[in-house]
């Protein structure tokens, strides 16, 4: 069992997503499931192929460096859950 | 399909003023209205679409058109950021969020004069092959077996759309496809379903799911609507660093169903004792048809294509918990308050993703984490070009390759798989064409036994776009189908 649920809840911190104690054992099922089922790649050798990280072989093209009047504070700030000025605003970081 | 609707009949019509936008419109929103039942709709633009068409009228009159399509009103996957308009993914997370930026391909569609009617529903955050995922509940298949009233689901993720069009909601509706997210749903409701190659479409302002196998496409009645949506929505954007500079064909223009000389290969991996009869018999009737039409029937082979299920499901968890650690109740979208600023990220992601968007941020943060990286992440990303090579020789050879689309026809949506990698086995057909970045077709063949649509797949290499079309349109024409469900949610 590679997730059991002291690694599990290590996995939700690592991605800020808190799991409640009753949905422990249900997500540890699915999990493992996945992972047994993607353990299969482990027997493809692999040793002398270069990975793929995009399937389009294209340069990366550079833009003109100029400056434009796109994304203004106010058009940032239009969802934002709650702002004060021109900042969004959080649970207070530093005592 | 040949007596509803098409693109290509409704621009007919109102070129020659037998019809106005404006009454179009009116009729769609009308089936929306009478098809509510199906749940394909998230958001219905009703205002905002009359006002649209009324502008559509008004062009034509004063021969202003932006388009021969100006005016036609499609239906759009929630996942296409709609200045004005709610987009929500299908998700909690994003359920209040109305975008002040237009993503490009619903802006090219615009730009043609095409009218949104509203937004489709889809799989939270495109993750899923059913449409069970969404926030807002199922999407229904408006197809049911023969003699059954048990419900079906649509496919996923862009069930919505491929429902919509099959149900007459829309006559042509756009999607995105990650892993067979057009191609599946298009199968299951016997519509036409086109993922484009990887950089044909932009993807800018599309919500990102996994950046690398991300595409939008159209799903459509006919072939030649297909290729129509493609003009429209295709081409380089500057804002899309990965968009191609290829210079994109005229479709629509250029589409030739004559398929003489064209070798078309049968990928003997793709065979298996699992298959239903009557798809492997459609897809051996489709082969000898192409055959009969002229073409080449070449066996070939794909050697890892059992690979491309898990290595998917690897790199598109992998690229997702990247892509979706922006919705962290700061700057947009759901918020649930915290103790502190972390406790605020934590319950606001866990309150506002579903159960399998969830699971793939955990195997993505996984995968990805310290220890593990090489061990997955970088070996899928080996197997991915294995897999990539395996299409690179196949094109050496043929010209296309035809394939089923899915394994199976349209199943019940109460008969959920405990296991989440039953429900991924939907897409085993289908991811593959992602991983590679190659173009990818599902076009409805015949019914099965219970009356469900079987959906054939057809692939060529990269940017031959116009070639998948021509060797879809030959099929198209020579089968013919025109199969169109029972409308029972018109009691």
């Amino acid at each position: 069992m590679e997730f059991d649920k002291k690694s599990l809840l290590k996995l939700g911190k690592l991605a800020r997503i808190s799991i409640s104690d009753d949905k422990l054992n249900n997500l540890s099922k699915d999990l493992n499931s996945i992972l047994e089922f993607v353990d299969q790649l482990k027997e493809i050798k692999t040793d002398q192929v270069d990975p793929t990280s995009n399937a389009l072989n294209q340069k990366l093209e550079v833009r003109d460096d100029k400056v434009d009047t796109k994304n203004s504070a106010e058009d940032i700030l239009e969802n934002a859950p709650e702002k004060e000025m021109d900042f969004f605003v959080v649970p207070k970081v530093i005592e | 399909m040949k007596d509803s609707y098409t693109l290509k009949s409704l621009a007919v019509l109102l070129e020659n003023n037998k019809i106005s936008s404006k009454e179009l419109t009116s009729e769609y929103l009308k089936n929306i209205e009478n098809g509510k039942e199906l749940n394909c709709y998230n958001t219905i633009s009703q205002e905002k679409a009359l006002i649209d068409a009324e502008k559509s009228d008004k062009r034509r009159k004063s021969q202003n058109l932006r388009s021969k399509y100006d005016g036609i009103p499609i239906g759009i996957k929630d996942l296409f950021c709609t200045k004005g308009v709610t987009t929500t993914a299908s998700s909690k997370i994003l359920s209040n969020f109305v975008p002040n930026y237009e993503s490009t391909v619903t802006q090219n569609c615009d730009d043609a004069g095409l009218i949104s009617l509203g937004k489709l529903n889809c799989d939270e955050f495109a993750m899923g092959s059913t449409n069970k995922t969404s926030f807002f509940g199922s999407v229904k298949n408006p197809w049911k077996s023969v003699n059954s009233d048990i419900e079906l689901v649509p496919g996923g993720s862009s069930g919505g759309s491929a429902a919509a069009v099959s149900a007459d909601l829309c006559v042509a509706s756009l999607g995105t496809d990650t892993g067979g997210s057009i191609r599946q749903p298009a199968s299951f409701t016997g519509t036409v379903g086109l993922k484009p190659s990887y950089g044909r479409v932009s993807r800018w302002g599309i919500v990102a799911f996994a950046s690398s196998l991300d595409q939008a496409g159209p799903i459509t009645k006919t072939v030649e609507d297909a290729a129509i949506l493609l003009d429209i929505i295709s081409g380089h954007d500057e804002k899309d660093s990965t968009s191609s500079v290829n210079p994109k064909e005229n479709y629509y223009e250029n589409l030739n169903s004559d398929i003489k000389g064209m070798k078309i290969g049968i990928p003997k991996e793709f065979r298996s004792d699992k298959l239903p009869a009557s798809t492997q018999k459609s897809w051996d009737e489709c082969a000898n048809l192409l055959k009969t039409n002229g073409a080449e029937i070449v066996e070939i082979s794909l050697p890892h294509t059992m690979s491309a299920l898990p290595t998917y499901y690897i790199i598109a968890p992998a690229e997702a918990s990247s892509n979706l650690a922006r919705y962290d109740g700061v700057r947009y979208g759901l918020r649930v308050k915290g103790n502190d600023l972390i406790d605020m990220y934590e319950k606001t992601r866990s309150e506002g993703f579903g159960d399998e968007v969830k699971r793939r941020i955990l195997i993505g943060t996984y995968v990805l984490s310290s220890g593990y990286y090489d061990a997955y992440y970088i070996k899928a990303q080996k197997i991915r070009s294995l897999i990539k090579s395996d299409y690179v020789e196949a094109f050496k050879k043929v010209d296309a390759i035809l394939t089923p689309s899915t394994p199976s026809t349209a199943f019940e949506i109460a008969n959920e798989p405990s296991d989440p990698v039953q429900n991924y086995l939907n897409d085993i057909f289908t991811v593959p064409v992602n991983l590679a970045g190659l173009p990818g077709i599902s076009i409805p063949y015949a019914n099965d036994e219970n009356n469900l649509p079987i959906g054939l797949q057809l692939i060529t290499n990269s940017f031959e776009e116009q070639k998948l079309l021509n060797v879809a349109k030959n099929i198209e024409e020579t089968i013919n189908y025109s199969e169109t469900p029972e409308k029972w949610w018109l009691k």
